[in-house]
């Protein structure tokens, strides 16, 4: 209830300016506690690891809570988390997790093998609790702890994602109390203990639309951050964001526009560094919209069922170019649609990528049939049932990004010129996901991030991901182009039981050559994470992966347990930066003497105001 | 004041009225909202959904109130628009909840800067007014001119490159942001002048933006008045010129300004919008801006009837204090 204070705030506010800015240099001067802070532009939407969706909220959840095991930081390796160490039995069936001793939660109680089991049980049997997790549970059928040290899984089918299960490990007993009705309203907002946890840290106090506030947890079973305090500070505007970092006021911004992020370059105490990244973009096409039954819908252009079409479109699309102008430089050309930062997984076609080439273009197209007509516009083959219909494609982008709308005008004049129309319409995302769900479109931009565990990315290419039909209406479903392969979805069923990483990631190349190879996806680019941090005040970042990934908002909480501030040694060597401490003061000297000043200025102009209405009384 | 009826109760009966007027209004927005946000093309569910886990039952489930027949959706939104039984998609809570997370700050940064504004621009107005042509009309004008042509969101930015950033000879002295510095506790003394520092520069740039308006009503309101026989009258009697502005020609002419107060808050509401966005003020407008990058229809669809209701009921409040002021305008 901030709203009485606020209001007498605004009451004081003109009256106390210059006592208010003494105290505010004070305060600033005060820190005996290093606190680390983080600017970013989504609000957590939840607290509670059950409701939440936006990706700060996985942030805090990651950051309270423990998993089984982790994402490593140099190249997503799995790594013991809660879990020290696991075994696998011969069969692929049983999984046996032993639970680090000793562990305490942030209230003091004890963490057992039982919090395991109960926080895996209630996912499994809750519908609720599965919107969020129940796509790392679906393999298991039973889950239980043998002792306080030991968990023992048993799953349907040998699979690989035993050892990335990103369920938040919750304390039972505080969850018991929270029945699977009331789960659904409750918010989990932190209480005067925090949001108990066994995380590195703790969530204490959540302003909403402002800041969320944690604390180091002194209880951690691992080393100890050198951050005693996390603070996530919300701003809805990146130019303020940025402002904020030049001033010191945040240590860290992520996730920045180009345009802001080249503003930061050599601005003083500030690094800046374009981070590698798991999103991609791409232009999709309808390649003959369907139910998951297999029932078409829809309009899409038939020639973009033909293969060899979507094959001359990809040599048309200039993906450096884009790269350049669209995302002023920070980015990759993209191919597959899993990004080169997952070096293990990812699908390079080498010689067979589909070079920038219009007139390699036009010759295909030429010879698969569609000709020019007599306006410069590409017609269906002749003899065929479409015969004679131009090549005239819808093309849709979002109006929420500026990134997609660039796209969509500079593939629109590409196409233009080996004579395929394209009508461009730029719509909200939620209008073109009911778009894309019922068929009607031929092209469209947007773009997808993808996890280190390539199954969910796979997934949105099969059949049975397709739109269905409910109450005699159709729905989206995960896939966006319809592409539906027999083989494809094979090799998908196959790659869910590959326990052996390597022999995984055959598969997974495989099914990457055949999307590449089909081309459902012109994936245009991978673009950065643009961050930048004051590297005059905090240094150790770890990047994931190694040696240029994003540095915060990583899989797993890394860098926030390596991060610590920089030593009055290290901060002489950076030439650019005067002191710290030096610069509070300053400032706070710079503030008494403005507001001083004008006061002194505004009394001025009070008393001159004064003299000058003297004479006016006498003017009658 | 005349015989019959007494004064008070031809006001009472002026704001009863008005007051059922503003009813009739109501009603009309209560349907207009409705229609508005039904005519939204796009599926919500499916994006807020994308990538969750959820069975087709659930989805449904979610989609139960959207799939209703339009009447009946009309009907249940009738009997309880107020009602907390609907969920913010976003938020996934009751959608008055969330409001009321974020109503008071609005309030506050709202109040602050129409008291502000009307006082330093009707103070502006008078002076420039009362001495028309003089030095300062002529400055006064100029400024609160231009001061009206800047866009709410540019004046903004530039205070805050100014005098948060801090460049050339301007002191970086305010926060960039937000409410409260985290970690100070709000009704400490420090966490009250934490608050006001805050304050301080989204109140200044909504003052800046509406003093104009104010300002320029009125000056050209006294000078109206100037040229009225009764104030030569107020000067034969002898009347020094200091109290013949004050007590004859200023409340006649203030008039004007008293509406133009109450009616700018519908526009204060949409400039608290940009403002709220410039400095991460966690109120209504950075709400709304919220709810439309989803859409979440119902949260926008109760911050567009609370945003509708401020002002109808501005506008009853400015009719009913001008009609007790001026005896002209009740009939």
């Amino acid at each position: 209830m901030p709203g009485p204070a606020l209001a007498v705030a605004a009451a004081l506010t003109l009256s106390l300016l210059p006592l208010t800015a003494g105290v505010a240099a004070a305060g600033g001067a005060e820190g005996e506690r290093t606190t680390f802070t983080v600017g970013m532009s989504q609000d957590v939407d939840s607290l509670n690891p059950f409701t939440g969706i936006v990706s700060s909220a996985y942030e805090m959840y990651q950051l309270n809570y423990d998993t089984l095991t982790d994402y490593g930081q140099a190249d997503f390796a799995a790594e013991p988390s809660l879990a020290e160490s696991w075994e696998v039995s011969e069969d692929g069936l049983t999984w046996t997790y032993t639970i680090r001793s000793g562990v305490l939660w942030s209230d003091g109680e004890p963490l057992t093998a039982r919090d395991v089991a109960y926080t895996f049980n209630r996912v499994m049997s809750g519908k609720y609790e599965q919107t969020n997790f129940g796509s790392y549970v679906g393999q298991i059928a039973s889950v239980e702890a043998t002792d306080d040290q030991t968990v023992v899984m048993k799953v349907k089918a040998p699979s690989p994602t035993m050892l990335h299960l990103f369920v938040y490990i919750l304390p039972e007993h505080i969850w018991s109390d929270i029945d699977a009705k009331e789960v659904t309203d409750f918010t989990n907002e932190p209480g005067p203990e925090g949001i108990v946890g066994s995380g590195p840290f703790v969530v204490k106090e959540h302003k909403k639309g402002q800041f969320i506030r944690l604390e180091r947890n002194e209880n951690y079973w691992g080393k100890k951050p050198a951050i005693q305090e996390l603070v996530f500070r919300i701003f809805n505007n990146e130019d303020s964001l940025a402002q904020a970092l030049r001033r010191g006021e945040i240590d860290f911004a992520d996730d920045l526009g180009s345009n802001v992020f080249e503003s930061l370059d050599g601005a003083e105490g500030v690094t800046t560094f374009p981070a590698t990244y798991s999103g991609f973009d791409e232009i999709a096409f309808n390649v003959g919209a369907a139910l998951d039954d297999g029932t078409p819908i829809g309009d899409g252009h038939p020639a973009l069922l033909d293969q060899r079409v979507r094959v001359a479109i990809s040599h048309a699309i200039d993906t450096e170019a884009l790269v350049e102008r669209v995302l002023g430089g920070h980015g990759t050309p993209g191919t597959s649609i899993i990004p080169p930062l997952y070096e293990d997984l990812h699908y390079d076609p080498g010689a067979s990528t589909y070079a920038f080439d219009p007139q390699e273009a036009a010759r295909l197209l030429d010879e698969a049939g569609y000709t020019e007509g007599p306006d410069g516009v590409r017609t269906m083959p002749a003899g065929g049932e479409d015969a004679g219909r131009k090549l005239s494609f819808r093309l849709l982008g979002r109006s929420s990004s500026q990134t997609s709308q660039q796209s969509v005008q500079f593939v629109a004049g590409w196409l233009e010129d080996i004579g395929i129309e394209v009508k461009p319409k730029i719509v909200s995302e939620d209008a073109l996901t009911e778009i894309i769900g019922e068929g009607t479109f031929d092209m469209f931009e947007w773009g997808w991030v993808v996890e280190p565990d390539p199954d969910y990315q796979l997934s949105t290419f099969t059949c049975a991901n397709r739109s269905y039909k409910d109450g005699g209406s159709v729905f989206a479903n995960l896939s966006d182009s319809f592409f539906c392969d027999e083989e494809y979805d094979a090799l998908y069923a196959q790659q869910k039981e590959q326990i052996e990483p390597a022999e995984r990631a055959g598969t997974v190349k495989e099914m990457q050559r055949i999307l590449y190879e089909q081309a459902p996806y012109v994936v245009t680019f991978y673009y950065d994470n643009l961050e930048a941090y004051r590297s005059d005040r905090f240094t150790g970042f770890t990047p994931q992966p190694e040696p240029d990934g994003s540095l915060l908002f990583q899989y797993g909480t890394h860098s926030y347990r390596s991060i610590r501030p920089v030593t009055a040694e290290e901060r002489d060597d950076v030439k650019s930066g005067k002191a710290k401490d030096g610069n509070a003061t300053s400032s706070g000297l710079v503030t008494t003497a403005a507001v001083v000043g004008g006061g002194l200025l505004a009394g001025g102009l009070v008393l001159l105001a004064l003299r000058r209405r003297r004479p006016e009384q006498d003017v009658e | 004041m005349s015989s019959s009826p007494p004064w008070g109760e031809r006001v009472a009966g002026y704001a009863v009225r008005r007051v059922l007027t503003g009813v009739g209004t109501m009603v009309f927005v209560l349907v207009f909202n409705f229609f508005l946000f039904r005519l939204l093309p796009g599926d919500p569910i499916s994006l807020y959904t994308r990538g969750r886990n959820m069975d087709r039952e659930q989805l449904r489930e979610l989609r139960r109130e959207l799939n209703r027949p339009v009447g009946e959706q009309f009907l249940a939104y009738l009997a309880n628009p107020f009602s907390s039984g609907v969920d913010s998609t976003q938020f996934s809570r009751p959608v008055w909840d969330v409001i009321g997370d974020y109503v008071w700050p609005t309030l506050v940064l709202l109040v602050t800067a129409t008291a502000l504004s009307a006082a330093i621009g009707i103070a502006i107005g008078i002076k420039g007014g009362w001495r028309r042509g003089s030095t300062f009309d002529r400055t006064s004008t100029g400024v609160t001119l231009t001061l009206y042509a800047m866009p709410e969101f540019w004046l903004g930015m530039v205070l805050l490159i100014l005098f948060s950033t801090g460049v050339w000879v301007f002191p970086g002295v305010f926060p960039s942001g937000g409410t409260l510095t985290p970690g100070i506790e709000p009704w400490s003394l420090e966490g009250i002048l934490d608050q006001a520092w805050h304050l301080a520069l989204p109140a200044l740039t909504l003052t800046l933006a509406y003093l104009a308006e104010y300002a320029l009503v009125m000056r050209s309101s006294l000078v109206d008045e100037t040229r009225q026989d009764y104030l030569v009258t107020a000067r034969a009697k002898g009347l020094m010129d200091k109290l013949v502005r004050r007590r004859h020609a200023v409340p006649n002419a203030l008039l004007p300004t008293i509406t133009l107060v109450f009616l700018n808050i519908g526009f204060v509401v949409s400039g608290a919008i940009t403002v709220e966005t410039v400095f991460s003020w966690p109120g209504l407008g950075l709400l709304s801006y919220q709810a439309i990058r989803g859409p979440d229809i119902p949260l926008l669809q109760a911050i567009f009837l609370l945003f509708s209701l401020a002002v109808v009921v501005a506008n009853i409040v400015a009719d009913v204090v001008v009609a007790a002021v001026d005896p002209r305008v009740r009939t």
